[in-house]
């Protein structure tokens, strides 16, 4: 009996150690990645972006996007309009991991085209935090994020799907794609005049309900210039005029 | 042939108040620009409220393609009133004026004076919409500049960039003369009927605003003919600023005012044909 109450105990000390070591590295691996992703302090990039949401018809946007840390982002597209999301988290990897003190869940492993990827959970210790949790989808030899899945307090959950080649060495994708939920949105058709022959009534309109769109967007990264030292002013111009 | 139509545009373009329509356009579109160059930003707010809580949409959004839209948004109504001045008053006008015997003593066929009369209204037509291009288009171009343009439907947003955009006009414009060509024959249509030209020009606006309304309402009792009234096609130039463009549907809403089109002048010349002139 006292030997068997022995091996028990020697049985739970390994499995408690192996979940302190695998919480300690999956720390290690976010705050390790996450330095890599801060290390890029602003760029400027030629993308191409499509937007796919339902009530929303936009062709290719080809344009220079323009990001500064923490949080400032632009698009410019030669005199013509830019469309990003108004969120009050941006579109870069950066933004979507939490700051400061973080709690790291390891959640285990998966395979994410084609490869082993090591999955954390990082709960920010900051209440006030933005950011309620996100989930990691990282890729360990190369120390890079894959996929990431953002809840926040006031814009909801952001996806990302992330695909690297080029700028492995500053976890800079050069495919981004980001899957939101899109408010639909009305206007009387007595102020539009819709060319509609075919058109019946809508029952939504009728209603007053507004249905959540699923959306993605999609960015090509072509070129990155890092670390540029790029000016505030050049995020505060370009507005709508 | 060619003399009668002569004599026709004489007609109409010695009276002043053939020109009172091209200052009408020329007053509503400066009006209108005016409004967007002092609180265009305001009236886009509203519009693209929905829009502008989700996104953010950077760059010269009221340039002179959007400012242009809004015009020819407005003048829906207006239009065809102008164009009903002229056509309303080809027949009764003469009726009225008691010239419309002399004219008949010609050795000219009552079928060809209609159809003269219709060429004339035609004429007449494309020279106010060319005008309405030039001073809705080209002016808020210069004023307004140009971009990309936004177009918002009732259900959705549409984007479409600027080295794409001229093109739809032009098919818009030639879209509006065939709508209002339409209009041109249910007024001389009518004018057939009267002697003075108030009555064709009022029922002609009786009939557009009815039916414009017909076509709006949104009662399942109306969707069964809404697709038969012309002023439901009417509106067809807003699909060249759709994406994609509905040609198919276009070319529906074009081949059904040729046929009212078609329609009103055959009546009219059957009309005329058998018509007692007594003056």
């Amino acid at each position: 009996m006292p030997s068997s109450f022995k091996i028990l105990s020697i049985l739970f000390f390994i499995v408690l150690n192996s979940f302190v070591v695998a919480a300690k590295e999956a720390s290690e691996l976010f705050y390790t990645l996450r330095t890599k992703v801060l290390s890029v302090k602003d760029f400027t990039a030629d993308v191409k972006m499509k937007i796919d949401i339902n009530n929303m018809r936009i062709p290719l946007l080809k344009g220079t996007l323009y990001f500064k840390s923490p949080d400032k982002m632009r698009m410019e597209r030669n005199g013509g309009l830019s469309i990003l999301p108004k969120k009050n988290i941006n579109l870069t990897l950066g933004n979507l991991i939490p700051t400061g003190n973080v709690m790291v869940i390891d959640v285990g492993y998966d395979t994410l085209a084609g490869k082993r990827v090591h999955i954390i959970k990082a709960v920010p210790e900051d209440e006030l935090s933005n950011i309620v949790l996100t989930k990691i989808w990282i890729d360990e030899t190369n120390l890079l994020a894959m996929r990431t899945e953002t809840t926040t307090r006031n814009d909801g959950t952001v996806k990302m799907n992330l695909e690297f080649a080029n700028y492995i060495k500053y976890a800079l994708p050069d495919k981004v794609t980001i899957f939101l939920d899109v408010k639909d949105f009305k206007l009387p058709k007595g102020v539009t005049v819709d060319y509609n022959v075919n058109a019946t009534p809508d029952t939504n309109a009728k209603t007053g309900k507004q249905k959540l769109q699923k959306g993605t967007i999609q960015i090509s990264y072509l070129k990155y210039a890092i670390n540029t030292g790029l000016g505030d002013e050049l995020f505060a111009k370009g507005k709508e005029e | 042939m060619i003399q009668l139509l002569k004599i026709e545009l004489y007609k109409i373009f010695k009276r002043p108040r053939t020109y009172i329509s091209f200052g009408l356009i020329t007053a509503i579109t400066f009006l209108i620009q005016l409004a967007m160059l002092t609180d265009g930003k305001g009236f886009l707010g509203f519009v693209m409220q929905g829009i502008n809580e989700q996104f953010d949409i950077q760059g010269h959004i009221l340039n002179g393609y959007l400012v242009t839209y809004i015009i020819l948004q407005s003048l829906l109504v207006q239009i065809p009133l102008l164009v009903a001045l002229v056509a309303g008053d080809a027949l009764a006008g003469e009726a009225n004026l008691g010239t419309l015997r002399l004219l008949l003593t010609m050795p000219i066929s009552r079928a060809k004076i209609v159809l003269m009369k219709f060429l004339s209204s035609f004429i007449y037509t494309v020279l106010l919409i060319l005008w309405l291009a030039l001073v809705a288009l080209f002016l808020s171009l210069l004023l307004f500049g140009t971009g990309d343009m936004v177009n918002m439907k009732s259900d959705a947003f549409i984007m479409i960039l600027k080295d794409d955009i001229m093109w739809r006009y032009f098919m818009a414009f030639a879209f509006a003369v065939l709508a209002m060509t339409t209009i041109a024959s249910l007024s001389l249509f009518l004018s057939a009927f009267a002697d003075n030209s108030i009555g064709p020009i009022m029922a002609t606006m009786g009939v557009v605003v009815v039916l414009t309304i017909l076509s709006n309402l949104e009662i399942p009792l109306f969707n069964i003919i809404r697709p038969y009234l012309f002023t439901t096609h009417m509106v067809g130039w807003k699909g060249f600023f759709d994406d994609p463009v509905p040609f198919a549907a276009i070319g529906r809403s074009a081949l059904v005012m040729a046929f009212y089109t078609i329609g009103f002048l055959t009546a009219t010349i059957v009309y005329f044909n058998k018509k007692d002139i007594k003056s």
